[in-house]
C-alpha cells in the first residue's frame, strides 16, 4: 500500500493507528526471526504513539505522517529508546535527547515500531557485522540484505514497516535497498539535519528514507528535511514538496551514463539491467548522453581514506568511561580504555579506526589523506562537468546482487571494491535513488541508482517513480 | 611497508589493545588495505586547487547559554559513577 493510500485509509477511519499499528507489531514478532531486521522492538511505544496519532486524526488535525508505523535504523538517537549501533560498546546505550528527524517525525505523530538492525557502527556493506547477528535478505535467508542500513532495507522488503530510515556515509541507503528489492534515498549532504545521528564520517553521513517506492521515499522526506540550527552543515537550500514533480512528462531529460560504472568489475546481469533500464527511458523520448568520470578508479580508496579518518576522530568519545561498555580490565586509566575499545568494538571498527589513524599519521598524511581530499574536489568537479550537459545520471547501485552469507564479507579488501558504485556520491555530496531494475538468475534484485543535481531530489524522485510505473516487482519471499 | 611494527604503533594511537594473535591478524589484515589505499598515491595532484575542508557551514549558532540535560540523566549511561563524577583508575 503507497504511503498516500496509507494515509486516505486513516482519515477514512477505515483502520486505526492502534489497529494498524499492533498488524505490524504482530507481524514483526511472527516474522522477524527468519531475517533479524530490528535489535528492538518497541510495542509499547508504538501503542502510546498510535493512541496520539488516533487523536490527531478524530480531530481533523492529521498530518502527512501521522499514524504511519516506521522503524528507525539503531544509529539514530531515540529518547528513552536503547540506541545501539549494533555495537557491544553501545548495547546498553540510552539517548537523553532525540535525533531532529525523530523530533520531525513525532511532531507529526508518526508511529515508531522499533530499532533496525545494521553494520556496526554503520561500517560495511552486509550487515554482518552487528554484534546482535546479521540480517538476512527476505529474498533469500541464505543470502546477505546489504548495508549498513540492512536492517531497515530488510524491514521495508519484508512488510515489517510502511517505511524505514537509515543512513548513508558511502552507499548504505541505496545498496541495501538495491539488495532487498526496496526503494532508497540518499539526499543531498545538507538537506536532513545529522543531529542525533551518531556519527561515522560527518562530512559524508546523510539520513536517507528506505520505502516501497520512490514517491513514498519524497512523501516521507517531506517531513524530516531541512535546516536546523543543531547541524551547522545542514542547508536551507533544501525545498521540500519532493513528490512535486512525479507524474510528470519526463520527454527530453538528459540521462548521463559513465562509462566507467559499465566495465570491468560489474557483473553482467546487471550490466544488462540498468541498459535496459536506460532503453526503457529511451523509449519515453529521453536522451541517454555518453558521460565519463575520469576519476572513478581513485575513488574507493579515497573514501576509506576520508572516512576512516574521520571515523578515527568521532569513534575516540568510545572511552568505556562517560557512557558505553567498560571493561573490568583496566587497572590504570589507559589501560581502561584501550581494554574497553578492545572488547567493545568488532574487527572492522578496529580496521578503519586504525587505518584513519595511518591516513593522518605524520610521514603518511600528504600521501594519503591529503591527497584523498584532492580526489574528493575533482571528482566534484567531474561531476559538475556532467551536470552541464545532463539532468540525471544512471548507474549500478552494486557491481552484484545480494551473495550468500559468507561468501565474501570477511574479505576487507574485497568489501571496500564492492563500494564503486555508490561511494562517488557522498563525496560529492549529491542525491541518488536506488531502484529495482532487474533480477539476476537466482531471482533476487538487481539496483539501478539515479543521481541528481545538489538538492534536485524532486527530479530523481520524478524520474524513479516513471520507472516504477511499468516494472513489475517481485515480492520477497518473507513478506 | 605495513608491518607489525606500524600495526603496534596505530594501536596506540588509536588507543586499543590487541593480543599477540589479533596483532597478527590486524597486521595481515592492514597489509592488504593499505595496499588498496596506495592507489591514491598515484594521483596526479598538479591539476587541480582542492579544499581540505569539504564541509560547507551554513550557518553557526551563536555562542549563548541554553538550557541543557539533567546531569542525572547524562550518567545515567555510565558504568561507574560517584557523586555526580565518573570513576576511573588513580592517575596520579
Amino acid at each position: 500500500m503507497k504511503l498516500t493510500e496509507m494515509r486516505a485509509e486513516l482519515d477514512a477511519k477505515n483502520i486505526s493507528a492502534a489497529e494498524l499499528a499492533q498488524e505490524y507489531i504482530k507481524k514483526i514478532h511472527d516474522t522477524d526471526g527468519k531475517v533479524n531486521s530490528y535489535i528492538t522492538v518497541c510495542a509499547d511505544e508504538a501503542a502510546a504513539a498510535a493512541e496520539h496519532a488516533q487523536s490527531l486524526i478524530d480531530s481533523g488535525n492529521s498530518k502527512p505522517m501521522t499514524g504511519i508505523p516506521v522503524s528507525i535504523k539503531d544509529n539514530i538517537c531515540t529518547k528513552g529508546i536503547k540506541t545501539t549501533c549494533a555495537s557491544h560498546m553501545l548495547d546498553d546505550f540510552v539517548p537523553v535527547y532525540n535525533a531532529t528527524v525523530i523530533e520531525k517525525l513525532n511532531s507529526e505523530g508518526a508511529v515508531i515500531l522499533g530499532k533496525t538492525n545494521m553494520d556496526e557502527f554503520a561500517m560495511g556493506g552486509s550487515s554482518q557485522t552487528s554484534y546482535f547477528g546479521g540480517v538476512k535478505n527476505p529474498y533469500d535467508t541464505s543470502r546477505v540484505s546489504g548495508g549498513s542500513s540492512g536492517g531497515a532495507a530488510a524491514s521495508v522488503s519484508a512488510g515489517l514497516c510502511a517505511a524505514a530510515l537509515g543512513s548513508d556515509t558511502g552507499g548504505s541507503v541505496r545498496q541495501p535497498s538495491a539488495f532487498c528489492g526496496v526503494t532508497g534515498l540518499k539526499p543531498t549532504y545538507g538537506a536532513v539535519s545529522r543531529w542525533g545521528l551518531i556519527a561515522f564520517a560527518s562530512s559524508l553521513d546523510q539520513i536517507g528514507v528506505i520505502a516501497n517506492s520512490a514517491a513514498d521515499t519524497g512523501y516521507v522526506l517531506n517531513c524530516i528535511y531541512g535546516q536546523d540550527k543543531n547541524d551547522a552543515t545542514s542547508s536551507a537550500r533544501a525545498q521540500g514538496n519532493y513528490t512535486a514533480k512525479v507524474g510528470s512528462d519526463i520527454k527530453g531529460l538528459r540521462i548521463g551514463l559513465p562509462k566507467e560504472f559499465f566495465g570491468e568489475g560489474i557483473s553482467d546481469e546487471v550490466k544488462t539491467a540498468v541498459m535496459n533500464a536506460a532503453e526503457y527511458y529511451k523509449k519515453l523520448g529521453c536522451e541517454l548522453v555518453e558521460c565519463s568520470l575520469p576519476s572513478l578508479e581513485y575513488a574507493v580508496s579515497a573514501y576509506y581514506l576520508i572516512s576512516s579518518a574521520e571515523a578515527a576522530s568521532n569513534l575516540s568519545r568510545f572511552d568505556g568511561i562517560k557512557y558505553g561498555f567498560r571493561s573490568g580490565l583496566g587497572e590504570d586509566y589507559n589501560s581502561l580504555i584501550s581494554s574497553s575499545r578492545r572488547e567493545g568494538f568488532g574487527d572492522e571498527v578496529k580496521r578503519r579506526i586504525m587505518l584513519g589513524n595511518y591516513a593522518l599519521c605524520s610521514g603518511y598524511y600528504d600521501a594519503y589523506y591529503k591527497n584523498a581530499t584532492m580526489i574528493r574536489t575533482q571528482l566534484r568537479s567531474e561531476y559538475a562537468g556532467i551536470f552541464e550537459k545532463c539532468d540525471v545520471i544512471l548507474t549500478p547501485t552494486a557491481p552484484t546482487a545480494a551473495y550468500k552469507i559468507g561468501e565474501q564479507e570477511n574479505d576487507p579488501v574485497k568489501m571496500y571494491l564492492a563500494d564503486i558504485c555508490t561511494v562517488t556520491v557522498n563525496i560529492a555530496g549529491l542525491p541518488g535513488i536506488s531502484t529495482t531494475c532487474g533480477y539476476d538468475k537466482n531471482n533476487m534484485p538487481i539496483g539501478m541508482s539515479l543521481v541528481g543535481r545538489a538538492f534536485d531530489e524532486q527530479t530523481i524522485i520524478a524520474v524513479c517513480d516513471r520507472f516504477e510505473q511499468d516494472f513489475e516487482r517481485k515480492e520477497a519471499r518473507i513478506r | 611497508m605495513f608491518d607489525a611494527e606500524m600495526t603496534r604503533h596505530l594501536a596506540e594511537l588509536s588507543k586499543i589493545e590487541f593480543t599477540a594473535d589479533e596483532l597478527e591478524k590486524m597486521t595481515a589484515d592492514m597489509t592488504g588495505i593499505i595496499a588498496l589505499m596506495d592507489k591514491v598515491c598515484g594521483f596526479d595532484t598538479s591539476v587541480k586547487p582542492y579544499a581540505l575542508d569539504a564541509v560547507d557551514y551554513k550557518e553557526l549558532r551563536s555562542d549563548s547559554h541554553e538550557d541543557s540535560y539533567d546531569t542525572e540523566d547524562i550518567i545515567r549511561n555510565a558504568d561507574n559513577v560517584k557523586n555526580n563524577s565518573f570513576v576511573v583508575p588513580k592517575v596520579v
